[in-house]
């Protein structure tokens, strides 16, 4: 889908009209369109397979805390981070709890009935409703002023090629899963192909030309109108492609690495590729909303750069007692909030690229999981932590709320960007309204 | 002409002219003709003509710019055109024109330029530079990539292969029989495949093979389940339908994917029961043009195809004011159509590069091989072998000028795309050589680029006589492709584009519904392609078979008997009855108002498909009479009640008394013996163009007569012409035409052999050669 853009999808998520554009290149005016009022992004990153709790939640509440071993690579940004304890994932109905994990955690709503069978519990199929990304993401589209081009990009980081409720996380709509895309070279096409098209275009356009006049003389005085005309019609582009010309300095195309293939043992590279991309995204304002999935739900990935052989997921159910393998989780976890430091660590080393301060300022990312802990496969005290400053919230704090649906979260995402819904996901789970205590 | 009744006003031929005009351009010198006239019984029509008409008309009727600018020229017979001179000149005195001078300047005029060989002499039309029309492109393209990811041509075989599997997944052990299938569409209910030994809580099937396509546009598959399934077709590396996540109640998946007719695509189904209830799946296609249908198995094919490249860009559509689509003009919008078109494929081939140069990402030599792949990719474009110097410049100031492979490669196949040299195949100064014989026959014959057996026979300098040709052509008849083609010929000789959204009154015919339409369709494609490749191929049967095929709510429709059979069935008719495609019922309905029958629609098809004369359109504006006028009015009353004036009939009196003969057809195409309680009237006449006139009875009559009828294989042949080549055919010399019909007669219409015939008489053709 994704590899296939052609110009008609790119101006349809564009959202503008082929009468206005005849001829589409110029991404860098629609990239800055609108300056004035201060942005707002979202940023989600999952990691799966629950976390060792003791190691990852903060003992203390409040404004005072320390980061637990899992969150200290956090400690450069502890003052705008905000760790929020207590919230669960109520969703219930068909599907175990590692689909209804990942399929329920950004949609708060049941799955369908369906054919997919997990370890327990009954087989069910794909929710039914979008997710609070894609919510929001719907918002910023309808609105001049928070419109992008993409409006939101889904990235993934060694997400297996199936479909189904423990890969996708991320719903344009009940049946609707989006599917995120784990290769940095296609996600680099999806992204820049326009432009680079239009480099080899400009290129190419003088060579027709030259070939043309040569080809001009083969023909009898009668057809060779026909080519003149056509010629016009190449040097009209050409000049029409001069016109569009794009300021590189504000539109740089990344450099990526060559040749990295899609594999285990690639990850770490992958990562960084992709945060580098998706920080690069958001300098060109091609989206406000992004999705970083790492794996899947139940995600088996073998961390052998940092030691670990065995699958993620088969550790994960180890029980407490195995002291071994919650180190092994521990290191895990860990290695993933490096991940989510490393993207926090850009978006701070970033400046806004028409505004103050740097682009953290007006993001916030949210680190979280379709599992509290892997071995009960609960999804109770689900972790999220936010960095950053997108929705307003205060920061540098560790809040413990009691048994909390999860939709209050989203609503409170929802109410921060200034939609403002009543429910989100399944409404009785609403109850309450937004999260006390965020702004 | 506000409002007239609805008639296509474009005529097949432009430079035909009007009987109408003709009334008013001979009316302004009627006056003059008739006075010199008087007494001189010697003078000769040519006389006349020169002293009297040329002034305004031309020494040889060409037209004269500040008088009467339109060249002289129509369709009428002799007799009609004397009728019209003695009749209407001069215009305020009629009787002051002798008879006999009008019918000496008639006699003149027609003979010298008024009929179209006669013009053809005059104006010399000439082959122009014609770029790819958007068919051509569009097949050359997938044809060009097809000769690296490989093709291959459906054999006879049909239905898919059938691997069935007593687990949910396709494990090799638990496969428990593999069979072709005629079509996908079982309702196991809450038992299995195979009771004895398929267990009924899980199982799964999978189907693989091919899918034909048999016309070019956007195909939408659905698949039908609820179980889980996911369907491939084209694209082996991406699911087109992914329902393997069953969900809720949803039962109905479908995605759409353009493809080109006269190939054959890959497809795959997967399939899997998972404890439901019950299990059942049905794959099911809407083709372009037609309604929803279960894929039928002459669709089907268990043998597997290799990737096609479609390009999905779209362009406006080509030139076809003079009766087909020809290439012979470029636009703005033409151009970035090419342009948006080009960056697709070169990204879909950088996508694809492994599988279409054969060389792996890590290949040592990876350089060198991908530069092979530009020049045989260069040079299949521009359908010729490169020069050294061309090499250079298309591929290696390429690569040289590249930061890395891929974009060179990228640049190539733009550069290739964008240059005149694919663009217009038939760029040439001089005589044709090798090549540009071979493109002239692959797109005449298919629209397409040459396959690799006529590559190689151009290579040897095996394309320079009509024999070697005729070898080839022969064999290229055969392949699928030129039945596409034809097919898209019949189409437009039988005015399918009319019949598009296709509906009846819905409170009068309730069965008449979009999928009734769109089975009538498919009889009549089914009917074309069995007269033209079974059997002798005759062409005279389009018009005197009595075969038609049927499915069964047809049969139930049409009241025809008809053998048990879910799909079509080809079954014989009353030949008083039915007589070919004149009275299929999907030409008789298309040809037919919303709630009656419409002899002027009919008459007109005659007139312009098959006697090929043209009309222009109706001079006056009429607006229909009431349908519920008088009850007791029968359709042929009120059609002549309304066309009446003076100023219809030059055109009606052609027109209606070739209607009349359909009135046995109703609305829908049913037969009737009586309408509105009153024996029909399909007594009919034709005056032919050398002023013969035959009366006929019914349809069947009308065409037995039409058969025999030299002006229709003149006409047929004509219009193959056109289609095959897109160039003037009087371009190619004043005899071409009489000699292609009486080819056509002698190889006893068969339109294979006259395919072949065209092929050979237009190849050759150099600037300069008039046949």
């Amino acid at each position: 889908m994704v590899q296939r853009q052609t110009r008609r999808t790119f101006i349809r998520e564009a959202g503008v009209t082929t009468a206005t554009l005849p001829f589409i290149w110029n991404l860098a005016s629609l990239g800055f369109a609108k300056p004035n009022r201060r942005k707002q992004r979202l940023i989600i990153m999952f990691s799966p397979n629950g976390v060792v709790p003791t190691q990852f939640w903060p003992k203390e509440q409040g404004t005072a805390f320390q980061l637990p071993p899992i969150l200290s690579p956090l400690e450069p940004f502890k003052d705008r981070t905000l760790v929020l304890n207590g919230i669960c994932n109520k969703v219930r109905g068909d599907g175990d709890s590692h689909m209804r994990g990942m399929s329920c955690l950004l949609t708060g709503i049941e799955l369908f009935p369906g054919n997919i069978q997990g370890g327990s519990h009954t087989p069910a199929g794909w929710p039914r409703g979008l997710s609070i990304d894609q919510e929001i993401k719907n918002y910023f589209q309808d609105r001049a002023d928070t419109q992008t081009r993409f409006g939101s990009l889904e990235f993934g980081v060694a997400v297996p090629h199936r479909a189904d409720p423990w890969t996708r996380m991320v719903y344009a709509g009940p049946n609707k899963p989006l599917v995120p895309i784990d290769d940095p070279y296609q996600m680099l096409r999806h992204m820049y192909g326009q432009v680079q098209d239009q480099k080899s275009l400009k290129i190419v356009l003088d060579d027709v030309c030259k070939d043309l006049k040569k080809i001009r003389t083969m023909v009898s005085a009668e057809d060779r109108k026909l080519l003149e005309e056509h010629e016009t019609f190449v040097r009209e582009m050409e000049k029409e492609l001069q016109a569009s010309q794009i300021d590189s300095s504000k539109f740089p195309t990344p450099f990526l690495d060559k040749g990295v293939k899609n594999v285990n043992d690639n990850i770490p590279k992958l990562s960084r590729m992709q945060i580098d991309l998706l920080v690069n995204g958001l300098v060109c304002d091609f989206m406000r909303v992004a999705t970083l999935q790492y794996t899947n739900s139940v995600g088996s990935s073998h961390m052998r750069w940092i030691g670990i052989d065995e699958s993620h997921h088969e550790l994960s159910h180890h029980p407490d007692s195995n002291k071994e393998s919650q180190k092994m989780l521990t290191k895990i976890n860990t290695w993933f909030c490096e991940q989510l430091t490393y993207l926090v660590q850009k978006l701070a080393d970033t400046p806004e690229p028409d505004g103050d301060g740097c682009l953290l300022d007006n993001t916030t990312v949210i680190w979280t999981n379709e599992l509290g802990k892997g071995n009960s496969h609960t999804l109770n005290n689900i972790p999220f932590v936010l960095v950053g400053g997108g929705m307003r919230f205060r920061m540098g704090r560790s809040l413990r709320y009691k048994n909390i649906a999860h939709n209050r979260l989203h609503l409170s995402l929802a109410h921060a960007v200034g939609h403002r819904l009543k429910t989100f996901g399944k409404p009785k789970l609403c109850d309450g309204g937004v999260l006390p205590d965020l702004v | 002409m506000a409002k007239h009744i609805d008639i296509r006003v474009v005529p097949r031929v432009l430079w035909f002219q009007s009987s109408i005009r003709l009334l008013i351009a001979m009316g302004l010198i009627g006056l003059l003709a008739s006075s010199l006239a008087a007494s001189d019984q010697q003078v000769s029509g040519k006389k006349i003509y020169q002293e009297q008409c040329a002034e305004c008309h031309g020494a040889k009727g060409q037209g004269v710019d500040e008088h009467y600018s339109e060249p002289i020229g129509g369709q009428q017979s002799l007799e009609q055109l004397f009728e019209i001179i003695d009749g209407t000149m001069p215009e305020d005195d009629p009787e002051r024109c002798e008879a006999e001078h009008a019918r000496r300047v008639a006699k003149y005029i027609f003979d010298t330029f008024y009929n179209a060989s006669q013009r053809a002499k005059i104006e010399h039309p000439s082959v122009a530079l014609a770029r790819l029309t958007v068919r051509q492109y569009k097949n050359t393209v997938t044809d060009l990539l097809a000769r690296f990811a490989g093709d291959r041509s459906p054999d006879k075989q049909r239905g898919l292969q059938g691997r069935y599997y007593k687990a949910k997944n396709f494990r090799g052990d638990k496969k428990v029989f593999q069979r072709v299938d005629s079509r996908v569409a079982f309702d196991f209910g809450e038992s299995s495949p195979d009771a004895d030994k398929i267990g009924k809580a899980e199982f799964s099937i999978q189907w693989q093979g091919g899918i034909i396509a048999e016309d070019t546009g956007d195909y939408t598959f659905c698949v039908k389940t609820e179980n889980g399934a996911k369907l491939w077709i084209n694209d082996k590396t991406k699911p087109l339908v992914d329902a393997w996540v069953r969900s809720g109640d949803q039962t109905e998946h479908s995605a759409t994917i353009r493809l080109l007719g006269g190939r054959a695509y890959y497809l795959r189904l997967d399939y899997f029961k998972f404890k439901e209830k019950t299990a059942s799946i049905s794959l099911q296609w809407q083709p372009p043009h037609k309604a929803r249908e279960i894929i039928p198995e002459r669709n089907l094919s268990p043998v597997g195809f290799p990737w096609r490249l479609v390009v999905d860009t779209e362009f406006p559509p080509d030139d076809s004011s003079v009766g087909y689509e020809r290439g012979t003009s470029v636009s703005k919008s033409w151009d970035q159509a090419t342009t948006y078109a080009a960056i697709e494929v070169a990204n879909k081939v950088v996508a694809r590069l492994v599988l279409l140069s054969g060389c792996k990402e890590n290949d040592p030599k990876r350089q060198a091989r991908l530069k092979d792949f530009c020049y045989r990719f260069v040079s299949l474009a521009f359908r010729r072998q490169l020069s050294a110097e061309q090499k250079q410049f298309f591929v290696d100031r390429q690569f040289k000028q590249s930061a890395d492979l891929s974009s060179a490669v990228k640049r190539v196949v733009l550069l290739a795309l964008k240059s005149p040299r694919f663009l217009y195949p038939g760029i040439r100064s001089g005589a044709p050589d090798d090549y540009d014989v071979a493109s002239r026959i692959a797109l005449g014959l298919w629209d397409s680029l040459p396959d690799s057996v006529l590559w190689q026979a151009a290579s040897q300098g095996k394309l320079r006589t009509a024999e070697q040709v005729a070898r080839q052509a022969k064999r290229m008849v055969r392949d699928p492709r030129t039945r596409a083609k034809l097919r898209y010929f019949l189409h437009h000789w039988l005015d399918y584009d009319r019949a598009e959204n296709l509906a009846k009154d819905k409170k009068l015919f309730p069965e008449f519904d979009s999928v009734l339409a769109s089975d009538l369709r498919t009889s009549l494609d089914l009917f074309l392609d069995d007269v033209i490749w079974s059997g002798d191929g005759d062409c005279r049967n389009l018009l005197l078979s009595d075969a038609m095929f049927v499915n069964k709510p047809l049969a139930r429709f049409y009241d025809i008997q008809v053998p048990v059979a879910d799909d079509f069935v080809k079954v014989t008719c009353d030949p008083a009855k039915r007589a070919g495609v004149l009275t299929h019922p999907f030409l008789m309905a298309t040809f037919a108002y919303h709630k009656s029958s419409s002899p002027i629609h009919r008459g007109v098809f005659v007139v312009r498909s098959l006697v090929g004369r043209a009309l222009k359109p109706p001079p006056i504006a009429v607006a229909p009479l009431d349908e519920g006028l008088d009850s007791k009015m029968t359709t042929r009353e009120r059609v002549a009640l309304q066309t009446k004036p003076a100023a219809c009939n030059t055109c009606h009196a052609l027109i209606n008394p070739l209607g009349f003969s359909f009135e046995h057809y109703d609305a829908m195409g049913r037969y009737r013996e009586r309408e509105k309680d009153r024996p029909i009237d399909a007594s009919g006449a034709y005056r032919t163009l050398a002023g013969k006139r035959v009366t006929f009875t019914g349809a069947r009559q009308l065409a037995e007569y039409l058969a025999r009828s030299d002006e229709v294989h003149r006409t047929f042949v004509e219009q193959l012409f056109h289609s095959v080549v897109k160039q003037p055919l009087a371009a190619y010399g004043p005899k071409t035409l009489e000699e292609l019909t009486k080819s056509f007669e002698e190889t006893d219409f068969n339109v294979q052999k006259l395919l072949v015939t065209i092929i050979n008489k237009t190849v050759f053709w150099k600037p300069g050669n008039r046949g």
